[in-house]
C-alpha cells in the first residue's frame, strides 16, 4: 500500500485516513489522560466519596434512631399546642389588643403633648408672676391662673400614669401570647435538637468537596544532609475515620484509631500520623503511602506493636512512658538482657554490668561446672540471661582455666571456719525461702509463679533449683549472709539472716541436688597456654561487657554503637549466604533469634546466641528501631527536665535491683503477689510513696530497713545501696508524686494544741487502734496495720490528710476504710462536723503519739 | 365494702402493671449430697467486743448444711434468656453487722438498686466491697447505727464483702440486671417469682461449691429446678 502511494505524485496524494486516524488517537489519549488523572491516579478521591457514602449511612441510621427516640405523643402534643398558640395569634382577641395597644400610644402621646404645654404655660406665667412681685405688686389674678394649671398638669400627669399602667396591661397579654408560642417553638426544637444535629452533620459530609487533606510540619525532619526540611503528611486524606467514634466498626482506612487516648495527646490535625506511624507522607496511591513499594523510602510504616518505637523520638528521657506498656516493657527487656555490655548506646551509659564479678570463683565452684556453663549455660539453667558463645571445648576449657588463674590471686576468703554452715533444717529452710522473699527473684523447684507473672523468657536472679550441684555450701553461707563481703557490687540484698536461719537455707539449696548427666570434663586448667589461650578469647568475646574480670579493666567494647541503629539500610547489613528477606526488621529479627546466622566461611561473627523469646526479640527490634540519633528536632522533643531525668535513673535502679519484682511503681511490677494468697497482704505500693513518707526516713529506712508491717512474712531486704543511689531512689519516689528534693524540717511541725481534745476524742470514736498498733519497739506481729507511733517521723504531715480523706483514691484495694464518704464527717458534733478540721484533729493526734518516749 | 375496694385496686393495679401477661414461678430444693465438710468455729478472739457477743461458739458460713441435708445460702438467678430491660426498683437491700457477722451472708440485688449497710454492732466495722466491673468501696462505720447507701453500676455474680478488721467477716452478693434471683433458705428451697414465660439459663452459686447450670422452660404453670451439689 505504502508503495503505491509512493508512487502517487505529492499533489495528489490524500492525507484525510491519517488526519482521521491520528485525531482519533489524540482524541482517545486525551480521554484516557483525563480518566486516569481524574480518577485511577487519584485512588484517594474513591476513598474519599466511600467514606463519606460510609458517614452519611451511619449518620441516617443515628438519625433514624435520634427520630424515633423522639416520643411523638410529646412531639403531637408540643406541635398542637403551638398551632394553638399561633393561632391565637392570628386571633380576633390578640388584634384587639394590638388595636388597643395602638389606640393607648396616641392617647399617650396626645395626654404627653398637653402636660407639656400646660408646662411651658406655667412657665411662661411662673416669668410675668414673678415680674409683678419683683415690682412689688404681686398679681392674684396670675397667681390664680398659674395655681389652676398646677391642677391641670397634675391632671394630666395622672392620666399619663394610667395610659401607661393600660399600656402595660396590654404588653404584657400580647407578650403572653407571644411567649407561649415561643417557647412551645423552643421546647419542640429541644425535643429535636439531636435529630437536627446530625442532620446538619449529615449535610455538611454531603456538601464536603473531595479534597486532598494535609499536615504540613515545616521544620520536623532534618535530611540525611543535615539540612531542615518540612515534612508533608497526607495519611487523612484516606485515613478519614481516625477521630470519627461511628467508624469503630468499619474497614481501613476507615477505621476509627485504636487508641483514642493517645491521638488526644497527639492531635492528629497538628502532627499528622507519620511523626508515629512513619510511611511516605506525601504519597498519594496505597503502597508509595506506606513505604512499603518503594524500595528507596527509608521509613516504611511502622507495623504492629513496632509503632511504639516512634515514640522515644520525642520522649527521650524516661524508661516507663504512660499509655505504651508495651514499649516500656520492651525497653525494660532490652536493659535487662544487658546489649549495653557489648554495645555503646546513647542512654545506656554507665550502667553496672548484669553479670557477677568473677575474680574469687574458686570459692564458690568447681572447674568441671565451669567449663560445663561457659559450654552452654542453658543446659544447666534454661532461664539464665548469660547466652552461648558456642566456644569449642579447647576455647571452654582455656576461660575456665584463666578464670582460675585470676582465682587464685584473688584475697577473698570465708568469714568462718569451714563447716560452720552445718546444723540447718532443710525443712525450716524451706519455709524461710517462702517467707523471706528469696523467691521473688529466685525460681525453686516447679514454683515458676512469679516469673510467670513477670512474663519474661529469662530470669532475673539464678534459677536454685539445681543449686547444689554448683556451689559449696561454705559459700552459700558466706554469700547469703552478706552477699557484698564476695561481691561488693552484687544486687543480691542481705535479708539480714540469723546464723541459724542462713544453716536452715544453706541445709535447703543443698537438697537441690544435679543428677543430669554432664559432659565430660579433662581441662588442665593449670597450663600456661591454656590460661593464656583463655585470655586471648576473653578479649575476642568480651566477656567483661557482663562481668568484672581481672586483667580487662581497661578493655572498651568489643562490638559496634547502636545509637543510630533504627536508621540504617538493608544495603549496610551483611545477609551472608542465607535467604533471609532483605529488609531491615527480617534481618534484626534473625539475628537476634540466632546471632551467627549471617556468618560465612570468610566472616566470623561472635555476638552469643540469645535464646529470647518471639515477644522478646520483637520487643528488642522494637527498641532498636527506635534508636535514632537525630530525629525529630529538638522543638518537637519532649524537654527533659530534672524531673523526668531522675525517673529515668530510678527506672533503671528499681529494675536492676529487682524493686519492681515485689513492689508494684506504676504500671509495672508487683510480681510477687503471684504467690501471695491475698495480694493485698504484700509488699506495699510505691508509685505513692515520694508524696507519703519524709525523705529522712526514706533514706535512713532504705540504709537499714525496719519492719513497718510486722504482718508481711516477707522481709524488706537491705540493699547496701550508695549514697547516690540512695539519692536516685529518693528523688525518682519524689518525681513519681510530682515532688521534688528540698531541705523540709519535719520535726518542727507542731500540732495545734487547740485541736489535740476532739483529735484523740476522734481517735477513739474511729477505733484507729482496733487495726493500728501503739507501740516502740515491740509490735505485735498479728496486726494488719502500721504502727501509728512511727508516723510523726515517717509521714508528711499533708499526705496524712489526703490518706484519711479518701484511702481508695490514692491505693486501690487498700485495707484502710474511708472514714469520711464523699468528704462528710458522720460526727456532726465534733468541731462543728467539719471534716477537714476533723482530719487535722486526727492528724495532730497521730503525730503527737510516742513522743514521750524519746 | 372497703377491703372489697382495696382488692379490686390491686388487681387492677396487677393488669396494669405487670409487666408480662403470662409468667410462672421457678422454685427447686438445692440438696446436698456426699461427704459433710468439717464446720469450723469462728475465732473471734482478735476483737474481745466480738467474742463477748457470743456466748456460744459460732460456725463458719462457708458451708451451712441445713437439718434436711440441703445446702442455704445458694445463690440462683437467670443467666441468660431474657431479653428485656428491667427497672431498677428504688427499695434498698439492707445489709447489716451483727454480732460480728454480715446478715445476710449472701444475698442478691439490682444493678443501680440502692444497698444500705447498717453497723448494728456498738464497735468498728469496714465495710470493703471487692467488685470488679464497678468502683470497689471500703468504708469504716465507727458508730453504732450508722448506715450508709452504695450502689453497683454493672452485674457481677458474685460481688464479695470483707471486713478488714474482722478477717472471718464476708458475705457475697449476686448483682444481676433482673428481678429474678432468689437464695436457698433454711430448708434449702427458694422460688423466683412471676418470670415471663421462655425458656432460660439459670445458675446456681456456692462459695465453696461452685456454680452449676440448667435450662428451664417457665410456662403459666412455672418450672421446677432442682440442684444437688456433691461434697468431696
Amino acid at each position: 500500500m505504502f508503495q503505491k502511494r509512493a508512487e502517487t505524485p505529492i499533489e495528489n496524494r490524500d492525507y484525510s485516513t491519517f488526519y482521521l486516524v491520528f485525531s482519533g488517537l489524540l482524541l482517545l489519549a486525551t480521554l484516557w489522560a483525563v480518566v486516569d488523572e481524574v480518577f485511577v491516579r487519584r485512588p484517594w478521591k474513591g476513598y474519599q466519596s466511600e467514606y463519606d457514602r460510609l458517614s452519611v449511612e451511619k449518620l441516617r441510621a443515628q438519625y433514624n434512631d435520634a427520630m424515633s427516640a423522639v416520643d411523638s405523643s410529646t412531639a403531637a402534643d408540643l406541635r398542637s399546642r403551638l398551632a394553638e398558640a399561633r393561632q391565637k395569634l392570628d386571633s380576633k382577641e390578640y388584634h384587639d389588643a394590638v388595636r388597643r395597644l395602638d389606640g393607648l400610644q396616641m392617647d399617650l402621646a396626645d395626654a404627653t403633648r398637653a402636660w407639656r404645654f400646660a408646662r411651658s404655660n406655667s412657665d411662661a406665667l411662673y416669668y410675668q408672676y414673678s415680674v409683678t412681685l419683683h415690682d412689688g405688686h404681686p398679681s392674684a389674678d396670675l397667681k390664680k391662673k398659674l395655681d389652676d394649671l398646677d391642677v391641670e398638669i397634675a391632671a394630666d400627669a395622672k392620666k399619663m400614669d394610667d395610659i401607661n399602667g393600660s399600656i402595660d396591661s396590654a404588653n404584657a397579654m400580647i407578650g403572653g401570647f407571644k411567649d407561649t408560642a415561643d417557647s412551645l417553638d423552643a421546647a419542640l426544637t429541644a425535643l429535636y435538637a439531636d435529630a437536627t444535629k446530625l442532620e446538619t452533620k449529615i449535610a455538611s459530609v454531603e456538601q464536603s468537596p473531595l479534597e486532598i487533606k494535609q499536615v504540613l510540619l515545616n521544620d520536623y525532619d532534618k535530611s540525611n544532609f543535615g539540612e531542615v526540611k518540612a515534612r508533608v503528611d497526607r495519611c487523612q486524606t484516606c485515613h478519614l475515620g481516625a477521630t470519627d467514634k461511628n467508624m469503630a466498626d468499619a474497614p481501613q482506612p476507615f477505621t476509627t484509631h485504636s487508641h483514642p487516648e493517645l491521638l488526644k495527646i497527639h492531635n492528629p490535625e497538628k502532627y499528622g500520623c507519620t511523626p508515629c506511624h512513619r510511611g511516605q507522607g506525601h504519597a498519594l496511591t496505597v503502597g508509595e503511602a506506606h513505604g512499603e513499594a518503594d524500595p528507596f523510602w527509608e521509613t516504611p510504616i511502622l507495623r504492629g506493636m513496632d509503632v511504639y518505637a516512634s515514640c522515644s523520638a520525642c520522649h527521650t528521657s524516661r524508661q516507663a512512658l504512660k499509655g505504651a506498656a508495651y514499649f516500656s516493657k520492651a525497653r525494660q527487656t532490652f536493659l535487662e538482657s544487658g546489649c549495653y555490655g557489648c554495645h555503646d548506646i546513647d542512654g545506656y551509659k554507665n550502667l553496672p554490668k548484669i553479670g557477677p564479678q568473677l575474680n574469687s570463683i574458686p570459692a564458690k565452684l568447681q572447674p568441671e561446672w565451669v567449663y560445663r556453663w561457659i559450654r552452654d549455660p542453658k543446659n544447666y539453667n534454661p532461664h539464665t540471661r548469660m547466652p552461648n558463645f558456642k566456644l569449642s571445648e579447647k576455647e571452654a576449657g582455656a576461660v575456665t582455666a584463666y578464670l582460675f588463674s585470676i582465682g587464685k590471686e584473688s584475697t577473698f576468703s570465708l568469714d568462718r571456719p569451714k563447716g560452720f554452715y552445718a546444723g540447718g533444717s532443710a525443712s525450716l529452710g524451706k519455709e524461710h525461702v517462702e517467707n523471706f522473699g528469696c523467691k521473688a527473684c529466685h525460681v525453686i523447684g516447679d514454683d515458676v509463679r512469679v516469673r510467670n507473672a513477670r512474663g519474661s523468657s529469662y530470669d532475673i536472679a539464678p534459677e536454685l533449683t539445681h543449686a547444689a550441684g554448683k556451689l559449696n555450701p561454705d559459700w552459700i553461707f558466706d554469700w547469703i549472709k552478706n552477699p557484698r563481703h564476695y561481691n561488693p557490687t552484687t544486687k543480691m540484698p542481705s535479708l539480714r539472716l540469723s546464723d541459724q536461719e542462713a544453716r536452715d537455707i544453706v541445709a535447703y539449696l543443698m537438697t537441690m541436688r544435679d543428677d543430669r548427666p554432664k559432659e565430660a570434663f579433662n581441662v588442665d586448667i593449670n597450663s600456661e597456654e591454656n590460661i593464656a589461650l583463655g585470655k586471648t578469647v576473653i578479649r575476642q568475646y568480651g566477656c567483661f561487657g557482663c562481668h568484672d574480670i581481672k586483667g580487662m579493666e581497661t578493655e572498651g567494647k568489643v562490638s559496634v554503637d547502636l545509637s543510630d541503629f533504627g536508621r540504617k539500610l538493608v544495603e549496610q547489613m551483611d545477609f551472608g549466604d542465607t535467604k533471609v528477606k532483605h529488609t531491615w526488621a527480617d534481618w534484626v529479627g534473625n539475628k537476634l533469634r540466632n546471632s551467627r546466622v549471617f556468618q560465612t566461611d570468610r566472616i566470623v561473627q561472635r555476638m552469643p546466641v540469645f535464646a529470647l523469646s518471639d515477644t522478646e526479640i520483637s520487643m528488642i527490634r522494637s527498641v532498636l528501631l527506635s534508636f535514632r540519633a537525630d530525629n525529630p528536632q529538638a522543638k518537637y522533643r519532649v524537654e527533659v527536665t530534672d524531673s523526668q531525668t531522675d525517673l529515668d535513673a530510678g527506672e533503671k535502679l528499681t529494675i536492676r535491683y529487682g524493686c519492681i519484682n515485689c513492689h508494684q511503681l506504676e504500671e509495672r511490677g508487683g510480681y510477687f503477689a503471684a504467690i501471695l494468697d491475698d495480694p493485698t497482704k504484700g509488699p506495699p505500693l510505691l508509685t505513692i510513696e515520694g508524696g507519703k513518707v519524709q525523705e529522712p526516713w526514706l533514706q535512713s529506712f532504705l540504709k537499714s530497713p525496719s519492719p513497718i508491717r510486722p504482718w508481711l512474712k516477707v522481709r524488706m531486704p537491705t540493699f547496701s545501696l550508695t549514697e547516690d543511689e540512695i539519692n536516685t531512689v529518693t528523688k525518682y519516689f519524689l518525681a513519681l508524686s510530682g515532688q521534688s528534693l528540698e531541705m523540709r524540717d519535719y520535726a518542727s511541725f507542731t500540732p495545734d494544741p487547740h485541736l489535740l481534745a476532739d483529735g484523740t476524742k476522734l481517735f477513739n470514736t474511729f477505733q484507729c487502734i482496733k487495726c493500728h498498733q501503739l507501740g516502740g519497739a515491740q509490735i505485735d506481729p498479728k496486726s494488719v496495720a502500721p504502727n501509728l507511733e512511727l508516723a510523726r517521723n515517717r509521714l508528711k504531715p499533708e499526705w496524712v490528710i489526703s490518706w484519711l480523706r479518701n484511702p481508695e483514691a490514692i491505693q486501690p484495694g487498700t485495707m484502710m476504710p474511708g472514714y469520711f464518704p464523699d468528704g462528710q464527717s458522720p460526727l456532726p458534733d465534733v468541731l462543728k462536723g467539719d471534716a477537714t478540721l476533723q482530719m487535722r484533729a486526727i492528724r495532730d493526734h497521730l503525730f503527737t503519739l510516742g513522743k514521750k518516749k524519746n | 365494702m372497703k377491703k372489697v375496694h382495696s382488692v379490686l385496686f390491686a388487681a387492677a393495679a396487677m393488669l396494669l402493671f405487670s409487666p408480662d401477661a403470662h409468667a410462672g414461678d421457678i422454685s427447686g430444693k438445692i440438696s446436698f449430697k456426699g461427704r459433710a465438710p468439717e464446720i469450723p468455729q469462728i475465732k473471734m478472739n482478735a476483737d474481745k467486743q466480738c467474742l463477748a457477743m457470743h456466748p456460744k461458739p459460732v460456725n463458719s458460713e462457708d458451708v451451712v448444711i441445713n437439718s434436711n441435708g440441703t445446702l442455704k445460702n445458694v445463690f440462683i438467678y437467670i443467666k441468660s434468656g431474657l431479653n428485656k430491660k428491667y427497672d431498677v426498683p428504688t427499695t434498698p437491700v439492707v445489709l447489716a453487722q451483727q454480732g460480728c457477722q454480715y446478715r445476710p451472708h449472701v444475698f442478691g440485688i439490682q444493678a443501680g438498686q440502692p444497698l444500705e449497710i447498717v453497723n448494728d454492732d456498738p464497735l468498728l466495722h469496714n465495710i470493703h466491697a471487692l467488685p470488679k466491673n464497678s468502683p470497689q468501696f471500703n468504708n469504716a462505720q465507727p458508730i453504732k447505727g450508722m448506715k450508709m447507701t452504695k450502689k453497683f453500676d454493672k452485674p457481677e455474680v458474685m460481688v464479695k464483702f470483707k471486713c478488714e478488721v474482722h478477717n472471718w467477716m464476708n458475705c457475697y452478693a449476686g448483682v444481676v440486671d433482673n428481678p429474678f434471683y432468689a437464695v436457698s433458705d433454711d430448708k434449702g428451697d427458694f422460688t423466683i417469682k412471676g418470670i415471663p414465660n421462655g425458656t432460660y439459663t439459670i445458675e446456681v452459686w456456692h462459695e465453696k461449691y461452685g456454680t452449676q447450670d440448667m435450662t428451664v422452660t417457665v410456662g403459666d404453670k412455672g418450672a421446677k429446678a432442682d440442684f444437688t451439689y456433691v461434697g468431696k
